[in-house]
């Protein structure tokens, strides 16, 4: 893994947003994402984990310029995205696709399935001819197993998996070397969960996508995730390898939240100890002065309420928590 | 009993039986496929009134066109033997103080209330769609001082532009159509623009930022399309406002002028003998009301079938 070539680079990202706090107090801001540093390699997975409102689909929304960093460079394929202009910017938005987590509200829905997946390769003008683009479209639906008469159909007439089965086919359509996926499975059934992580671990093997994977429930990220990254509060607090994250948690945020797991077995469940966070995760504009996690942390001495960790490496896995520095 | 003691994940394989083949298909879709344009029509023609409203506005449509054609009378020609007669065999709804045939007339003037109606509608369609498109999607500084300058053009009583344009360009057709046009598109543009700011955060027209699509196609391929509906509406409810304008217009004088006729000039000629012959005021006043309430049932109509919440 680690020979892998880098395909982005967040340095240092940061996004903030600025609210109007009333007539009185003026414009505040909220840091939802807050220097944030990451690697995804080419051909890999990045699992983003954290709980709701943690600022990972921010993240994941910087990373394409839906929302404009406030500081910080994103590097893709060494060039940096923010600065992107024209051709550049078009080439850019062909190599990187995202898919959304609502697949009720991602397709729209006065185009035809065969319309939408054709769309990115009209923008693009790629494929040359419409015969080859309707070709195209059908071998993409048979990529994310649809069939090909569903082309003239409308997506209201297909349920969630299947919308977000075309979702997919639809990122496809521009053979990009990049998805970030935005909770893609969150609005399914279970079993239709295993499909579409099946469809996506399929095409990351044919076709080498790297993906940055982002999602609230851990049990699904475990299967589809090489490295896992967890966030809170705007902050990464734990990158590793996904097994090694899993096996041995080192950070007490990320403790917590894996053992909030729930077992889908009652005997061993029996034996899961929880680790019970306390309180509410604090809010992103005005975040603790020290380390981010400090309010809810088991764990938090005097020095990590008025100083903030860095994320450094401890052996297989970079974490950002004074209690592991000795 | 011993079954259930094995943990899920550590079922052996023999204990699992395949599905056979035919639950394979069980994902298929049973109804036809509807496009938008037919869906709407099925529901249109549920509602009886808007349907029966939109044959009298086609008959009418017809009749404007054919009548003054094969008509033997002109809408000007005077015969001055046989002033304000009754509806009869040669005039079918008899003749004005001038002895000309007010069939004729009244079709004359429905090709010209028609025209000004829907012409009106449509240009108003037009520079609204646009105008607020642009204004919701980019909103900010832009929105801000586009939608002042629309609101300072709004609070100008329309009848000065009326008189102004009637003063510049003389009394025509086309003056008529600018004095609506000018602050007529407003509303329009409002109703585009609260639309578009709100389809503009949908996940399908970021994922089409995400795509590359330009401003241009965000916002007349995804969210303009997806605010048809509100629009179409609104455009049906503009044509009888048109109308009405028009007739007020040519009621007070300032409309299309004479010897043309439109129901406004007709209503207005048979003012002065409304006491002696009341069934000329009649026919015009019957030819406007009846237009603007079955344009009225149309848009309503048209509410109900284009509104999916409503089905």
């Amino acid at each position: 893994m680690d020979q892998q070539k880098v395909l982005v680079a967040l340095e240092d990202v940061s996004t903030y947003f600025t609210v109007s706090g009333g007539m009185l107090r003026g414009k505040r801001t909220v840091k939802a994402v807050d220097g944030v540093s990451l690697e995804i390699r080419e051909g890999e997975t990045l699992g983003l984990v954290g709980e709701s409102g943690c600022g990972k689909s921010t993240l994941g929304r910087t990373i394409v310029r839906l929302n404009e960093p406030t500081a910080g460079r994103i590097l893709f394929e060494g060039k940096d995205v923010t600065e992107l202009k024209g051709e550049a910017l078009a080439q850019f938005r062909r190599e990187t696709q995202m898919i959304f987590q609502d697949p009720y509200a991602s397709l729209d829905p006065r185009m035809t399935i065969g319309e939408i997946i054709r769309e990115p390769m009209v923008i693009h003008g790629l494929y040359g001819t419409e015969k080859q683009r309707e070709e195209k479209v059908v071998e993409l639906l048979q990529t994310v197993g649809l069939k090909p008469d569903h082309i003239r159909r409308y997506p209201h007439e297909f349920s969630g998996g299947q919308r977000q089965r075309i979702s997919i086919a639809r990122t496809l359509a521009l053979q990009p070397k990049f998805i970030i996926c935005d909770e893609p499975i969150s609005a399914l059934d279970v079993s239709i969960q295993a499909q579409i992580i099946n469809i996506l671990k399929r095409i990351q093997r044919e076709t080498g996508i790297a993906y940055l994977f982002i999602a609230h429930d851990l049990s699904m990220v475990k299967h589809i995730s090489h490295r896992i990254a967890v966030m809170y509060l705007g902050h990464i607090v734990e990158v590793g390898e996904s097994d090694t994250i899993y096996r041995t948690p080192m950070h007490p945020y990320t403790k917590a939240l894996l053992s909030a797991i729930p077992i889908p077995d009652p005997i061993r469940g029996k034996n899961r100890h929880r680790i019970p966070l306390g309180g509410e995760i604090p809010s992103p504009i005005d975040p603790p002065a020290g380390c981010p996690f400090c309010t809810r942390c088991p764990d938090a001495e005097e020095r990590c309420f008025t100083q903030r960790p860095q994320l450094s490496q401890r052996g297989d896995r970079a974490v950002a928590c004074f209690a592991l520095e000795e | 009993m011993t079954e259930q003691q094995i943990p899920v994940d550590r079922i052996p394989d023999e204990l699992f039986q395949k599905l056979d083949d035919s639950e394979k298909n069980n994902e298929f879709l049973a109804m036809e496929s509807k496009t938008y344009v037919q869906d709407a029509w099925n529901h249109f023609k549920k509602n009886k009134l808007a349907l029966i409203s939109l044959l009298f506005l086609a008959v009418m449509v017809v009749l404007a066109i054919i009548v003054p054609m094969v008509s033997p009378y002109t809408y000007d020609g005077q015969d001055l033997s046989l002033r304000n007669a009754m509806p009869g065999l040669d005039h079918l709804l008899g003749t004005d103080k001038f002895g000309r045939d007010i069939l004729v007339r009244l079709m004359y003037g429905a090709r010209i209330s028609l025209s000004v109606g829907f012409a009106a509608a449509v240009i108003n369609l037009c520079i609204g769609v646009v105008y607020g498109g642009i204004c919701g999607y980019f909103g900010g500084k832009l929105d801000m001082v586009l939608m002042r300058i629309a609101d300072i053009i709004y609070s100008i009583p329309s009848m000065l532009y009326v008189i102004m344009v009637m003063l510049i360009f003389g009394s025509n057709i086309f003056s008529v159509l600018l004095a609506i046009s000018v602050s007529g598109w407003i509303g329009m543009a409002r109703q585009v623009r609260t639309q578009v700011m709100s389809l503009k955060e949908r996940e399908y027209a970021q994922a089409a930022r995400v795509m590359g699509a330009s401003h241009k196609r965000i916002l007349f391929q995804h969210l303009i399309v997806n605010s048809m509906g509100p629009i179409i509406v609104n455009t049906t409810l503009m044509v009888p406002e048109a109308i009405f304008t028009e007739a007020f217009l040519a009621f007070v004088g300032v409309g299309i002028s004479i010897p043309q006729s439109s129901w406004g000039t007709m209503a207005n000629e048979a003012r002065s003998l409304i006491q002696t012959y009341p069934i000329q005021m009649l026919w015009p006043v019957l030819a406007i009301s009846l237009t603007m309430l079955s344009l009225n049932f149309i848009g309503d109509g048209l509410n109900e079938a284009l509104d999916p919440r409503k089905h």
